[in-house]
């Protein structure tokens, strides 16, 4: 599995993906630019741009890596040369997986560190009103990445059921946008609001509710922006919620592809 | 112990329009250690089907496979065995030395013996001087070259080889045939695919035919030559005045004081003893069989017509 | 040879073509330019977890339209900025980020100077004070609103108590003191203005607040001038012509946003410009409904 992690992340850089993130992050020498036509935030101006286009950033990587790794290996043909060797399907998954999930924590340290640099130029030319915490800042960088690391595993169960890419790379997508408004659907649902609502509907959204992945939790950007303190169970709680969904959809993923048959 | 034993396999396939097609229907077969099999059969016979399945990467809708009497589903099944793929392809942003390395290490070798027997298999196989090129770079040729030098480095006692001379040049196909000898020297066992019978004839201890998915020979190479005697090509001397007809049988060719004459299995005794009574001298009696060719021909119309 | 020369004529087509479309997109009407915004819960689903960023960009496009539309007036051009769509923007922008400063703080200027909607700025700004609970600008805005246009002073002294407490400084407590009163309007006004043009960055709207500064600096020199009249005549003066004959205002009074002053007959000054490009010339009728 080690193997695997390392020709994935080989792969990955091989493909020139990384010099592609590269030139990409050009985009945060405009950042200063952009945040001095602020009028009284630049600089949290300037952390909501770097933020922003970091996550962005990690969500291009996660739905096109996440969502065409395995599909690229069968459509290719890999897969039976590699799983020809004594490789267990579960280990070329997982090593396919933690490579990828890997790429993405490192592009995520390099961007941070990027942004950092532009945050500390921009608050240096205009003094923030509001103090800049790096820590919460560091974290908000680090459950973005967690956050993609779980929609990568999500690309995943999806790629071990199709035989295209279009329902990994769109199912992730639109997974990306349902895990992002779950919670205010929940909170809508159960508002007075929403009594018009059948009951049918409701339990459907319900079920919707606790089966999708939820990234509300994950966004810390309000607080990395503003500096507002970090609810500090709640992250412990956002990291435990990680864990188990991460676990729990790589295992069914296991389960998937080690039946699916490789014509 | 069998090296590979494949026992009441069967495949089916749900095709287009929820049609079963069955790939595999029953098949039987042991394949001993040390035994160089050919596995013979048209395009679509179900060769790589069965291959497959022996290599875990489908399941069988009943019967099993087993190499070296692990079940074919495990991972450790294939532990001894060098495999090559029908039309492999490998990681193409890895270079043959990597990609031989990754099989290496998945194989558990120390890192010494890895960088001597990469070294050895990648001179071997003509690919030294490409092998820091990425994989993409290499031709079809060179391809299945990386392909035998993955299933060769880490010395495994079984080869399961999917078409291994597909894509080669006559200089590459001739390698492959003494490749595979060689291994048959070392005593290993070489388990291939081929719809070619040349192949089979010149290298092959036994061979198994495989007609729609069902396996219509399974024999050893020397007996089906044998059994294919049709008759014998008789060189007499005969002068060149007397007209070329000798015991009811017209010469097929006429060279000098030579003349040639077919004569089949039924009429060569009869024949031989005309030839004694007569005196004449016997230049040279050539066998005349059906070749291999011939006989797999043969099995596959007869599948054809019961088809 | 062939595509050499089809991308050359591209390019000369594409320079002649260019100089119409940009003008086409020039000319395009500014409510079309601003854009309209989408209902926000639709909004919030597309933003996905850029809701900061989206926020952002609805502010700085208000901006950019905003800072255009101040350019133009030094041209003579009247057009009044579509001032609701852009607190349209700006409403849905802190519903996307509430603790977006920039929102609050642009839709305050306009809100209450050229659109009068006192009741939907302090309403913003409530709003805003419930997240940016450590910003002492929210409740001395909202402090100015209740003491300058609603005469509000209990309220207002409130708000500039509280601003006071948080920013540390004695500036809201200075104001909360001296200009509780009716009199006092023109210095709060000057005070409050200078204040904000001093924090402000964007050149474009710090252009507007210097403007709106130079007016009530002109209202508080003519002020001056009628209070001396009263002392010296004992009587009010009639007109500002008489002031401006009789020497009291030299250089005579001038209006940054093209209007005429005036004294009304409660004496109060005023302009017929109402302190906006869009006021002057527009009706020269409040004159006399004022």
């Amino acid at each position: 599995m080690m193997t695997m992690i390392g020709i994935t992340l080989k792969g990955i850089f091989r493909d020139r993906v990384f010099q592609g993130i590269m030139v990409t992050a050009c985009a945060f020498l405009l950042i200063p630019v952009i945040a001095s036509l602020s009028m009284r935030q630049v600089t949290e101006l300037s952390v909501t741009l770097s933020l922003s286009l970091i996550s962005f950033i990690l969500l291009l990587l996660s739905v096109f890596l996440g969502g065409t790794s395995l599909w690229k290996d069968i459509d290719r043909r890999y897969t039976f040369s590699v799983l020809g060797l004594p490789l267990s399907r579960q280990s070329y998954l997982l090593g396919r997986f933690c490579g990828t999930a890997l790429f993405v924590m490192l592009s995520a340290a390099v961007l941070g560190a990027a942004a950092f640099a532009v945050v500390c130029y921009s608050s240096a030319i205009y003094p923030a009103d509001r103090p800049i915490i790096w820590s919460t800042m560091a974290l908000c960088i680090l459950f973005d990445a967690l956050k993609y690391i779980l929609l990568i595993a999500v690309a995943f169960l999806l790629s071990t059921v199709s035989t295209s890419f279009f329902l990994p790379v769109f199912g992730t997508i639109a997974m990306f946008f349902a895990g992002g408004v779950a919670q205010q659907v929940h909170e809508y649902i159960l508002s007075p609001a929403s009594e018009s609502i059948s009951p049918v509907v409701r339990q459907i959204a319900n079920g919707l509710y606790y089966l999708l992945p939820n990234f509300e939790a994950f966004d810390l950007k309000v607080n990395a922006i503003y500096g507002l303190p970090l609810p500090t169970g709640g992250l412990l709680l956002t990291l435990g919620y990680f864990f188990v969904y991460v676990t729990f959809l790589l295992s069914v993923s296991t389960a998937i592809f080690s039946r699916r048959e490789l014509r | 112990m069998n090296a590979i034993e494949i026992t009441d396999l069967c495949k089916q396939f749900t095709g287009k329009k929820r049609v079963r097609i069955d790939a595999l229907k029953n098949i039987n077969l042991q394949v001993e250690t040390g035994e160089i099999f050919g596995f013979l059969g048209p395009n679509g016979a179900g060769k790589s089907t069965t291959i497959k399945i022996i290599m875990g990467l489908l399941r069988p809708s009943s019967g099993t496979a087993r190499i070296l009497g692990v079940h074919s589903g495990l991972a450790a099944s294939r532990l001894r065995v060098g495999f090559l793929p029908e039309n492999p392809a490998f990681f193409d942003y890895l270079s043959a030395e990597e990609y031989v390395g990754f099989v290496g290490s998945q194989f558990k070798m120390d890192d010494g013996l890895l960088k001597r027997r990469s070294e050895d298999v990648l001179k071997r196989l003509d690919l030294w001087d490409a092998r820091r090129r990425p994989i993409r770079s290499y031709s079809k040729g060179m391809v299945q070259r990386v392909g035998l030098a993955q299933a060769l480095v880490h010395d495994p006692d079984i080869y399961i080889l999917d078409e291994p001379m597909s894509g080669l040049d006559p200089i590459g196909r001739a390698l492959v045939k003494d490749i595979i000898l060689e291994l048959k020297n070392q005593g290993k066992c070489v388990f291939f695919s081929t719809h070619i019978t040349d192949d089979v004839e010149k290298v092959c201890d036994r061979v198994g035919v495989i007609v729609r998915g069902a396996l219509v020979a399974l024999d050893r190479v020397e007996n089906i030559l044998k059994s294919g005697v049709e008759g014998y090509l008789v060189h007499l001397r005969l002068s060149e005045d007397v007209p070329a007809v000798f015991g009811g049988f017209e010469a097929v060719r006429r060279s000098g004081a030579i003349s040639e004459f077919y004569v089949p299995c039924p009429a060569f005794n009869s024949f031989m003893g005309t030839v004694n009574t007569s005196g004449t001298e016997v230049v040279l009696v050539e066998t005349r069989r059906r070749n291999l060719e011939d006989f797999f021909l043969s099995l596959v119309s007869v599948g054809r017509e019961s088809g | 040879m062939k595509t050499a020369s089809t991308a050359l004529i591209c390019i000369v087509i594409y320079s002649f073509l260019m100089v119409p479309f940009t003008t086409y997109l020039h000319k395009k009407p500014f409510v079309e330019k601003l854009g309209y915004v989408p209902s926000v819960t639709a909004l919030k689903i597309v933003s996905a977890d850029h809701k900061e960023l989206v926020a952002a960009s609805l502010v700085l496009k208000v901006l950019m339209y905003f800072g255009g539309q101040v350019e133009k007036p030094e041209s003579q051009i009247h057009i009044p900025p579509d001032y609701m769509a852009m607190s349209r923007m700006l409403h849905g922008a802190v519903k996307l980020d509430p603790y977006n400063m920039d929102a609050y703080y642009f839709a305050q200027s306009f809100l209450t100077w050229d659109v009068k909607q006192y009741k939907m700025a302090n309403d913003l700004l409530a709003y805003g004070m419930k997240y940016r609970t450590w910003d002492w600008y929210l409740p001395f805005l909202a402090g100015f609103n209740h003491a300058y246009f609603l005469k509000d002073y209990g309220k207002a002294a409130e708000y500039y108590k509280r601003a006071g407490e948080l920013s540390g400084s004695d500036l809201s407590r200075l104001l909360a003191g001296r200009y509780m009163q009716e009199s006092g309007q023109t210095d709060l006004a000057i005070a409050y203005l200078s204040a904000m043009e001093k924090g402000e960055r964007n050149p474009s709207v710090k252009k507007n607040f210097r403007l709106r500064m130079t007016a009530f600096q002109e209202v508080r020199r003519i002020e001056v001038a009628r209070e001396r009249y009263l002392a010296e005549r004992g009587v009010a003066p009639p007109s500002l012509d008489v002031l401006v004959r009789d020497g009291m205002l030299v250089p005579p009074p001038k209006d940054p946003y093209g209007g005429e002053f005036y004294i009304g007959s409660d004496g109060r000054v005023s302009t017929t410009s109402k302190f906006a490009f869009a006021g002057a010339g527009r009706d020269t009728t409040s004159k006399e409904s004022k």
